[in-house]
């Protein structure tokens, strides 16, 4: 069977972006710029429905 | 009832189809795809204590005063000596050094690099952290060597009646 691995490159991306992000965030933390802890900490749960989104859209694409 | 799921392959999109009796440890493109879409979540999930910390402190409830604290007294402490102490709270090391006759810098010790506790090293006159030989400078506190990014957070001292008091913690300037 021919498969689709776009979905599973969307989410490792997305993946990178939460790693990404929170180590933005507790170093930003640390530094207590804690807007911007607001602003990377709402980033990370943004992107978890993004990923739930991009399952849902890629797990039944058939080449 | 007798058209569901007769359709080969079957519609199997729910959160048990690759738990097989043969071959359960095997993971497939659509369980690994799970797999990542959970750990978003646990990355989601994990940032909530972060920014409920970081809004406390926006809304200034970090910035309550700390009741004073007694270190120790201006005659047990000669010039050059440093003395360690816990302030604000209970597990919470900082150290005190007197640098001349009048002049007294406190810090908080946990190393900014992985919070190992900070000594000062009177005949170098630095601050060094022993786990990545870390430095820092003792007037500023700010790291001049090793792994550590950060200053250590200072403490503002007072002297009054021949006793030195821990009287707040001192936010950063960036």
């Amino acid at each position: 069977m021919k498969r689709r691995y776009l979905g599973v490159l969307i989410l490792a991306a997305i993946l990178m972006m939460n790693i990404v992000f929170t180590q933005y965030m507790v170093h930003q933390y640390y530094y207590e710029n804690y807007e911007n802890v607001l602003i990377f900490g709402g980033l990370n749960i943004v992107l978890f429905p993004l990923a739930v989104f991009a399952y849902k859209k890629t797990i039944n694409m058939r080449a | 009832m007798s058209d569901k799921n007769n359709k080969i392959p079957f519609n199997e999109d729910n959160y048990t189809h690759n738990i097989e009796r043969n071959n359960e440890r095997k993971l497939d493109r659509r369980g690994f795809m799970k797999t990542l879409v959970g750990a978003a979540g646990v990355f989601a999930v994990s940032s909530l204590p972060w920014g409920a910390v970081a809004a406390k402190e926006l809304m200034g409830l970090g910035e309550k005063e700390y009741p004073h604290k007694k270190i120790t007294d201006v005659s047990n402490l000669p010039i050059g000596d440093a003395v360690e102490f816990k302030f604000p709270g209970d597990h919470d090391d900082a150290i005190l050094i007197r640098l001349s006759e009048n002049k007294y810098v406190a810090y908080q010790n946990a190393c900014t690099h992985l919070r190992c506790p900070v000594f000062w090293v009177k005949e170098q006159g630095e601050m060094i952290c022993p786990c990545h030989h870390g430095k820092f400078d003792v007037e500023t506190g700010a790291p001049t060597a090793g792994p550590p990014r950060r200053p250590l957070p200072e403490i503002q001292v007072k002297v009054e009646n021949g006793s030195i008091y821990a009287v707040r913690v001192k936010r950063y300037e960036a």
